[in-house]
């Protein structure tokens, strides 16, 4: 799974130009780029979009290398599934860059958006109950982390793992896993009553406004671009 | 391991917003379902469960690329209202990772979400049959096989011809759909065998660690076994 920790900081600390840019800019640039991807029916204009993101990625001070690494990752499965269409190579092609294009422009968002200014906004369209979900899950997903890579460390250094035994190496992770989701249910336990001392009555998120600024044409601007490039290059 | 890491624009229009009506129409009924319910108790519970099942997924099986998701799980320790919800936010939290696409959001919430539904409704059909590990481990095979079925489903619906996805000219592919849905069904079911079996071999150990260490966890589940009863069975 992507390195949620580095993305976090990189959110949280970076002060480049896309990090100024109101959230609700960038949740419609992802849509835009989303919609030139469920449009386009020929890769060249989404080839030429990707390099365009990649340029505002740069320009903006993003780390746009390890976007282009983590916007990849899709694209194992898009091979797979254009060959399993046995559609030629355009097709495969297609299918490639349709993964990676919104793959980037999510990433773009999550590497200058701390994750919970994004959730405020879903806020507006999620019921309660989602988005506080959304909330604690990322607020124990780091806990959580860091305890997968403490257990990981004191399993190796008691020699619990061993290669070629899958038996004992299953049984030794499964009781890992459990510890984690004993621990994890201990913890959001004792949470929810330092919570209910503080006041919680069932709303943890403020609810995020769509307001656009004037610095909000950079991600409109390119989004729209891209996707006027897909409906013109048809 | 049941959800799909198809691209944006590759599945019909028509399939992944009907994903997304069925996932908004399912998460209502569980909100009605869970009406009577104080959720605000809830949340913690959900979030962390939520969040065991994203670190859970970043491990992955080695050599044939399958990650555990835990559903079953989820589905046992929340119960079915509130794991659909779980797999969700899931779900959204792995959208917004570039961990898949946007658009199958609700088709993957739909996967992992009858997953969760699914395993906890057979693990309380074969209470007092079996033993604890026993139970888990058969409630996760059939419910990854009915779940991947409907993976193949979903695919056979969307494997839309390629002449049909490019522009261009590409003939001659007109009656391959139908040869290549049974190739990638036989794919699909012989390394998901391997993946059920391992995912249900975890799971049963999971459930029955916390029937050993925490069983009040899953005394909606366990019914009226006792702690001592539950742990004598399982062997």
């Amino acid at each position: 799974m992507i390195d949620v920790a580095r993305i976090d900081h990189w959110a949280a600390s970076g002060t480049g130009r896309f990090h100024q840019v109101s959230v609700g800019a960038k949740m419609v640039f992802v849509l835009l780029v989303v919609a030139s991807a469920v449009l386009a029916r020929n890769p060249y204009p989404l080839a030429i979009g990707y390099g365009v993101l990649l340029v505002v990625a740069m320009a903006t001070g993003l780390h746009w290398t390890r976007v282009i690494v983590l916007s990849w990752y899709g694209a194992l499965f898009a091979l797979l599934y254009g060959l399993s269409l046995r559609g030629g190579i355009w097709t495969v092609a297609l299918l490639m860059i349709k993964a990676i294009t919104p793959a980037f422009a999510v990433l773009m968002l999550i590497v200058s958006t701390p994750y919970p200014r994004i959730f405020s906004l879903l806020n507006v369209f999620f019921p309660e109950i989602l988005a506080a979900g959304l909330f604690m899950t990322y607020r124990t997903l780091f806990i959580l982390l860091d305890m997968m890579d403490n257990f990981a460390a004191a399993i190796r250094f008691r020699g619990g793992f061993s290669p070629g035994s899958l038996y004992k190496n299953s049984a030794n992770i499964s009781r890992g896993i459990g510890m984690l989701l004993v621990r994890a249910v201990e913890r959001a336990s004792r949470l929810y009553a330092v919570m209910a001392v503080r006041g919680y009555s069932g709303s943890m998120a403020e609810k995020g406004t769509i307001r656009f600024q004037r610095q909000d044409w950079l991600p409109l601007g390119t989004g729209a671009l891209l996707l006027l490039l897909v409906l013109v290059w048809k | 391991m049941t959800h799909m890491h198809i691209p944006d624009g590759v599945l019909p229009v028509w399939l992944w917003l009907l994903g997304f009506g069925i996932m908004a129409a399912a998460a209502a009924f569980c909100l009605f379902r869970l009406r009577t319910v104080d959720l605000k108790k809830k949340v913690p519970l959900l979030g962390a469960v939520s969040a065991a099942m994203l670190v859970v997924m970043s491990l992955e099986i080695l050599p044939i690329a399958y990650h555990i998701n835990l559903t079953v799980v989820a589905g046992i320790l929340l119960g079915p209202a509130l794991g659909f919800l779980a797999a969700i936010i899931t779900n959204l939290i792995l959208a917004f990772m570039g961990h898949g696409g946007i658009t199958v959001i609700g088709l993957n919430t739909l996967l992992l979400g009858s997953e969760a539904v699914l395993g906890h409704t057979l693990f309380y059909l074969f209470k007092k049959r079996l033993p604890v590990f026993w139970r888990a481990a058969a409630a996760t095979i059939l419910t990854l096989f009915i779940t991947t079925m409907a993976l193949i489903g979903f695919v056979a619906i969307s494997h839309i011809e390629p002449v049909l996805i490019l522009h261009g000219d590409e003939p001659g592919h007109v009656h391959e759909s139908v040869v290549t849905i049974k190739r990638f069904a036989v794919m699909v079911l012989s390394l998901g065998v391997l993946g059920w079996i391992i995912e249900a071999a975890i799971t049963g150990y999971v459930v029955r660690f916390i029937s050993q260490v925490k069983p009040d966890l899953l005394a909606h589940v366990l019914h009226a076994e006792k702690p001592g009863q539950s742990q004598g069975n399982e062997q």
